[in-house]
């Protein structure tokens, strides 16, 4: 299963977090909220310039430049 | 009478802790800052079974990594001030992100008491929580509250009190697998050698951190005297790999408890999903953000309209009977002219701060303030700024002070800094009365337009300063965002009240001390040297306007605006004040109105210079005041003063000239 950036799937879709690509300091962050890999996230809204994720059973607005960094596998490509 | 003991209230963001903390402590509290850093520090006392206890209320954090102030804060008073027990709170419609805090917290060695709050939300939803299977999996109590009606608090005051009289330490913490494990027991090993780092931390969190990579405990350990051992051990360690083990340790640990105290505890798609859907919605969003912010501001100046009037009324009345009862001349215009002229004029505004407070509060609580800066987020990207710095520009159009104050949630020292110097030239409730009066005399049916414009303009210059900011003194990409988006809930009135109390009541205190100050300063130079008359062109303050009227004069301004200016740096409404005390207009606008226009010194053009001017210029002494207790330094307070000077002092210019060329008069 390939992986892509948590920016570019669609709203609604499910993924598990394969890598966080980011420095030291926002990495240790994002670990902290439950990003980590293995990590099950579901894509809450994704229209504007930053996109909600749900994770862990919270809700985080992340920057597209943020989401970028982290990549998953998404469980089922929306179309 | 026994010492008191002392705990530290902990938890996540959003979780019900200044709730329970309120409903604990009552009006028992006190509210300061952290030494060093501008993180607020509230404490307060109660009392339980004869015994008095001292509650500290840390800031609102996920974990314990020192990301950033808040979490520094709060794990330093825990390891520093050695607390008799932490009570973190927890939100049990969200065990899985709050224990994260319990498996580091657990590793301090303090006793750890768990709160568990908001129940009734999870189990409403069809969960069920096994508290005393939590309790035993995680060893230690844990106690269910509900912070909103005080329901279990006597219960968790009992087991902070039986924890404290244990005085045990704290040891149950999770493993990290073999690999790490020993490597901690041989950095544990290597630590212990140094007879000064055992007592005052403990050694297995010391150990954890240094393999994530902590660069706080990096420094604290290459200042002891195995610093070269620690580091040596180090050295061939993947701090990334690492950090992403234990963290998923910790939420391995997690997801292993959780299912043996807790039916369901996994989250489907929720009401808050929905409406998170619609009003985030990309066509949707702004217009439902517009309409309510429109409706604050309504319903702000609608019911503080008759509040407003009353103050007024009251000053008033006030202002006649001291002039009516004391005798002495002086005393009477020390009182009436610089008392309550200087802060009455302050005072009628305290209405509108508190009406917009209570409503910002209770949008805070019901979840959607946080939707509101996410909405607003790319805009504020374009300026260079996140999006959590809309809200400070918001609450500016009220008053700076607390917008500034508003700016702690911003993790980013430089992002903070600019939506702190940008404020300023958001046009506040103190600059509309200035407005009305020159807008209303020169202007006509046209002044509602032309104030409309000045608010525009003061958002356009702070647009433009953050980019400018943003390019040269402050460089750097706008720090991406993390926020956290808290479920929605219905806010208890309660707490928005005391929301409401300590935001306003800190501005009635800071605001009103230094505004006194500064009406009695503003009054000395208006009367003295003595024997001239009050305000005239003979006394300090006539020395002091003619002395810069010709910097002034380039913008179409003679002395008595130049002076009025400068007293508006004590509070911008004071312009108005000032400048009936210096034409000597009786009592009531309507006699000032006509003395404007009057005046052959003043044109048109120059009316809208002076209106640019006061929008723009220096930040009023109380923004002063807090823009150098925020940034910690004059050094941006004074940067503020003179950038708004000159571009105050550069766009009256070509305001007056500009229009001037259009209207004539210039």
């Amino acid at each position: 299963m390939a992986s892509c950036p948590l920016s570019l799937i669609a709203p609604g879709t499910k993924a598990i977090v394969t890598m966080v690509n980011a420095g030291e300091g926002l990495r240790r962050r994002l670990y902290d909220l439950g990003l980590v890999p293995e990590a099950n996230v579901t894509v809450v809204t994704a229209d504007r310039g930053s996109i909600i994720v749900s994770v862990a059973g919270c809700r985080y607005a992340l920057s597209r430049g943020m989401a970028m960094k982290i990549l998953v596998a998404p469980e089922m490509v929306a179309v | 009478m026994k010492k008191a003991i002392t705990v530290a209230l902990t938890g996540n963001p959003n979780v019900g802790k200044t709730t329970l903390f309120n409903t604990l402590t009552g009006s028992r509290q006190h509210v300061g800052n952290w030494p060093g850093v501008t993180v607020e520090k509230k404490e307060g006392t109660c009392e339980h079974a004869g015994r008095t206890i001292e509650v500290t209320d840390l800031p609102g954090t996920y974990s314990l990594t020192a990301y950033s102030a808040d979490e520094v804060v709060a794990r330093n008073f825990i390891i520093e001030d050695r607390p008799d027990v932490v009570v973190q709170v927890v939100d049990a419609s969200n065990l899985e992100r709050n224990l994260y805090l319990t498996m580091q917290l657990a590793e301090l060695g303090r006793p750890v008491i768990i709160a568990l709050n908001m129940v009734d939300v999870a189990e409403g939803r069809g969960d069920t929580i096994d508290e005393r299977r939590l309790a035993e999996l995680l060893a230690m109590p844990v106690i269910r509250t509900v912070g909103t009606s005080g329901k279990g608090l006597e219960d968790l005051l009992d087991a902070v009190v039986a924890i404290a009289a244990k005085g045990e330490k704290h040891t149950h913490t999770i493993g990290y697998g073999d690999n790490a494990e020993a490597l901690i027991s041989d950095l544990v090993g290597i630590l212990d050698d140094d007879p000064d780092l055992a007592p005052r931390y403990p050694l297995r969190w010391l150990a954890v951190r240094l393999i994530e990579g902590d660069a706080d405990i990096r420094r604290v350990v290459s200042g002891s005297s195995v610093g070269d051992a620690v580091f040596a051990r180090l050295a061939d360690i993947d701090f990334d790999e690492y950090e992403a083990t234990l963290a998923d340790k910790r939420y391995e640990a997690i997801g292993a408890i959780l299912p043996q105290a807790c039916t369901i505890c996994v989250r489907k798609m929720t009401g808050s999903d929905m409406i998170d859907r619609v009003v985030t919605n990309k066509y949707l969003g702004i217009p439902i953000f517009l309409a309510l912010m429109w409706g604050a501001f309504q319903l702000t100046f609608a019911v503080a309209e008759p509040f407003m009037e009353g103050i007024e009324h009251i000053f008033g009345w006030l202002g006649e009977g001291v002039a009516a009862s004391v005798g002495t001349e002086w005393l009477a215009s020390l009182l009436g002219d610089g008392v309550i002229g200087g802060v009455g004029g302050v005072l009628v505004f305290v209405p509108n701060i508190f009406i917009l407070f209570l409503i910002l509060s209770i949008l805070e609580g019901s979840g959607y303030l946080a939707r509101g800066a996410f909405i607003m987020d790319r805009l504020m990207y374009a300026i260079g700024l996140p999006g959590k710095s809309f809200i400070p520009m918001l609450m500016g159009f009220g008053c700076n002070v607390p917008a500034i104050m508003s700016t702690r949630t911003i993790e980013d020292e430089r992002d903070r800094l600019i939506t702190i110097l940008v404020n300023p030239f958001i046009s506040c409730g103190a600059r509309l009365p200035v407005y009305i009066l020159f807008a209303g005399v020169f202007f006509g049916r046209d002044a509602g337009n032309v104030i409309f414009g000045l608010y525009v303009l003061g958002i356009l210059v702070a647009i433009l300063s953050a980019k400018l900011f943003r390019s040269t003194v402050l460089p750097g990409e706008s720090s991406p965002f993390i926020m956290e988006m808290p479920p929605y809930r219905i806010p208890t009135l309660k707490n928005a009240l005391l929301n409401m109390w300590e935001k306003g009541s800190t501005y009635l205190k800071k605001a009103g001390g230094i505004i006194l100050i500064g009406s009695l300063i503003v009054w000395f130079l208006a009367s003295f040297p003595a024997g001239v008359e009050y305000g005239s062109e003979e006394s300090f303050a006539g020395m002091i306007g003619k002395t810069v009227e010709p910097l002034v004069a380039p913008l179409g301004l003679d002395w008595k605006i130049a002076v009025a200016l400068i007293f508006g740096f004590v509070a911008k409404e004071i312009v108005v004040s000032s400048l009936g005390v210096l034409y000597g207009a009786e009592e009531g606008s309507a006699a000032l109105s006509d003395a404007l226009l009057a005046d052959p010194a003043l044109s048109t053009a120059g009316a809208l210079a002076v209106m640019v001017f006061v929008l723009l210029y220096m930040p009023c002494v109380a923004t002063l005041a807090i823009i150098r207790k925020e940034t910690g330094s004059w050094r941006w307070a004074t940067f503020s003063v003179i950038y708004g000077l000159v571009v105050a002092w550069v766009l009256a210019f070509v305001t007056f000239h500009l229009a001037g060329f259009f209207l004539g008069g210039a």
